[in-house]
């Protein structure tokens, strides 16, 4: 008797605790926004809360600068919120330190997704994202300074030889035809030469991540090709080691840059600090035969496992996936086909970075993918500096890159 | 039943603070070390993946140019100003206020002003030089490995020598009056009283500021990693800065923790030689 007594107290007990805890819990959702999404998430909160104010959406500023750091450092903490905004390319490192909750329970439609930003953030079968915001690069150019070289600004050049006689063309008088970055964070470098190397037939590993092949034939000669604006060329600024996306856009601004490699997020502070520059987009040149291609960037929502409301959370991702919200909130394009018709897609400027869209591919995941980039970066620094050729620079890097693939 | 004593019992509560703050992350750094994700015991592999990598050598190198060019010209320059700001002379107060405005400058603000002030294309540094035509092609002081980690070390220097001064001259000020007269009765000129008066005066400070600013330069991060992030082609990397891009960049935690131990071990015995010569030639002094 008095252990039944016990037993029904501990229980009883149990039971208080465990209704508290969803009381606390129930209805408050914390959501790390970043600043540059936050005002139109503040928008979109208002009208979720309006159709379901049984959940309460809070939203916490985020700024991108040391995001990552900030998101695992909360997620191994085990303090996470419960909705984080994350780059498509660090989903899977999340998933395989099983950091983030499955999420296909709430992906409806499945088909209308752009196909890659579904597999940039799938392990396993299984999907631990929802993408809502997915770009590519493209070319941004003078056309002014095209009819100055004598160059037609309507018919910018396509193919990788025709592009390279432009850029000599466009170089002179303290003018530079095309910067290519080769510093900053690493990313800005891989985003930007990585599609070269994918449109020769080339990749960093291969296709079951065991083989470094970034020093095979295809893999060097873009390489090569990226490297030459600057080494060989001289079509880059001398200060390429130092620039990142940022400088290029702040040269091309300053009239210094002719052409440049960007999102369609350069083109309103291009328009804002130099409205004299007559925009020009054109397409990332190709090898003559081949097509052109882009690394897929854009960012997703991800709950954390140790997310204090899951299911609200789920409730809300799901609300925001919807074509009519993911357009609104997108900074560029959003993930999904059916809200691509949205008025602000329609664009003319646009046109370009949308027809790039279908040419773009997820980065290869791969648990040392970071590590990867590093090594390739590095690979890339000591050819720019002029300490060794590309072939023999890829090669240090293959083999770096080849044992962190033996590691795992 | 012992009685406690009633000194440690006022001391516990700051024991208990040091050691939730300090012992169990070294601890804890010491354990992620040799297991892996999962948390099983690995031994020393992580250690041996960190020493395979290429890098690990040319940071080491790079942190020990860094440290020792940075510590070498800041107490260097540091005391020569505190040795000047002593003298007496007008407008000595704004120029002893106006010297510790780089130690006073947050880092990171300091460190990407810098960043544009070396810019090849934009930079003030390379406008002041070519502008009168001292050189005809702009500097890429921070694109060519000649020049960039004397660019750091610059940065660096320019903003702890303030701190030396200071503490310099703090003690400058306590050196008895005395000893510059009796220096003088024998014939001394200015530079025999710096070097056999103040010097061996001020030698105590300079010895523990020096302590400090080799531990502040292995620990560094702010400057180089806002400017180069450890590049181009990793001549900037120090040993700091590949620990942060293991852990934070890569999420390698437990090979970072490795690289720690290994750069908490070499730290610990430069800090214990460094004592031991000082304070052996300290009793020979005496």
């Amino acid at each position: 008797m008095r252990i039944i007594g016990k037993g029904a107290a501990l229980a009883a007990g149990v039971s208080m605790l465990a209704l508290s805890a969803t009381q606390l819990a129930a209805g408050t959702v914390t959501w790390w926004s970043p600043n540059f999404h936050a005002p139109r998430a503040a928008e979109l909160v208002e009208q979720f809360h309006a159709e379901h104010p049984e959940i309460t959406i809070e939203i916490e500023v985020t700024t991108s600068d040391g995001l990552p750091q900030r998101v695992l450092t909360a997620m191994q903490s085990g303090a996470a919120p419960d909705i984080i905004d994350v780059q498509h390319g660090w989903v899977a490192g999340y998933a395989l330190n099983n950091l983030v909750i499955a999420l296909d329970d709430i992906i409806s439609d499945e088909d209308d997704f752009i196909p890659a930003a579904l597999e940039y953030v799938r392990v396993d079968g299984q999907t631990y994202a929802m993408p809502f915001r997915v770009e590519g690069l493209a070319v941004i150019f003078n056309r002014g300074h095209f009819e100055e070289a004598g160059l037609d600004p309507d018919n910018p050049p396509e193919t990788w030889d025709a592009f390279v006689e432009a850029a000599q063309a466009l170089t002179g008088d303290g003018r530079y035809g095309f910067a290519i970055t080769g510093g900053g964070e690493f990313g800005n470098t891989i985003f930007r030469s990585l599609p070269f190397v994918w449109m020769n037939g080339g990749n960093f590993i291969s296709e079951d991540g065991t083989q470094a092949i970034v020093n095979q034939p295809e893999a060097v000669e873009a390489v090569k090709f990226y490297t030459d604006m600057l080494v060989e060329h001289g079509v880059s600024p001398a200060s390429t080691l130092q620039n990142d996306g940022t400088a290029n856009r702040r040269l091309f601004i300053a009239e210094a840059v002719s052409m440049y490699q960007a999102g369609q997020f350069d083109l309103a502070s291009i328009a804002a600090e130099n409205p004299d520059i007559e925009l020009g987009v054109m397409k990332i040149p190709y090898p003559e035969g081949a097509e052109t291609a882009a690394i897929l960037g854009g960012w997703s929502f991800v709950i954390p496992t140790g997310a204090r409301n899951p299911d609200d959370a789920k409730v809300f991702v799901e609300w925001m996936s919807r074509p009519e919200n993911m357009g609104v909130y997108t900074d560029t394009f959003p993930a999904r086909t059916s809200a691509m018709e949205m008025e602000r897609f329609q664009d003319p400027a646009l046109s370009v970075f949308g027809e790039m869209l279908p040419h773009t591919r997820p980065v290869p995941s791969h648990p040392a993918w970071v590590q990867i980039m590093q090594a390739y970066f590095d690979g890339v620094q000591r050819i720019l500096i002029g300490e060794q050729d590309a072939q023999a620079a890829m090669d240090d890097a293959a083999e770096d890159i080849q044992a962190l693939l033996d590691q795992h | 039943m012992t009685r406690i004593s009633p000194g440690l019992l006022f001391a516990l509560p700051a024991l208990i603070v040091l050691t939730m703050l300090v012992a169990y992350p070294i601890m804890y750094t010491a354990l992620l070390s040799v297991t892996d994700q999962q948390g099983n015991l690995v031994g020393l592999q992580n250690f041996q993946r960190v020493m395979q990598a290429r890098t690990t050598p040319v940071a080491f190198y790079n942190t020990l140019v860094w440290v020792g060019g940075s510590v070498v010209l800041q107490v260097v320059l540091g005391t020569a100003t505190a040795i000047l700001l002593n003298e007496k002379f007008a407008g000595r107060a704004i120029v002893r206020s106006i010297a510790v405005i780089p130690w006073v400058i947050p880092g990171i603000v300091g460190a990407l002003t810098w960043a544009w002030m070396f810019h090849t294309e934009f930079g003030i540094i390379n406008y002041m030089l070519t502008a009168p035509g001292i050189v005809d092609e702009p500097v890429g002081w921070l694109v060519s490995r000649n020049t960039v980690m004397p660019a750091m070390i610059a940065i660096n220097v320019w903003k702890l020598f303030p701190f030396v001064a200071i503490m310099v001259l703090a003690g400058l000020q306590a050196i008895p009056k005395d000893l510059y007269e009796a220096a003088r009765v024998d014939g001394a000129g200015f530079w025999d009283e710096v070097w056999h008066v103040t010097l061996p005066q001020v030698r105590p400070v300079i010895v523990a500021v020096t302590l400090l600013l080799v531990i502040w330069a292995l620990n560094h991060i702010t400057t180089i990693f806002a400017i180069t992030r450890g590049g181009p082609a990793n001549s900037t990397l120090i040993t700091p800065i590949q620990i942060f891009r293991l852990a934070f960049e890569s999420v390698q935690f437990h090979q970072a923790a490795a690289l720690s131990v290994m750069f908490f071990a070499a730290t610990m015995v430069i800090v214990a030689v460094y004592i031991k010569v000082l304070s052996a030639k300290e009793e020979k002094s005496l």
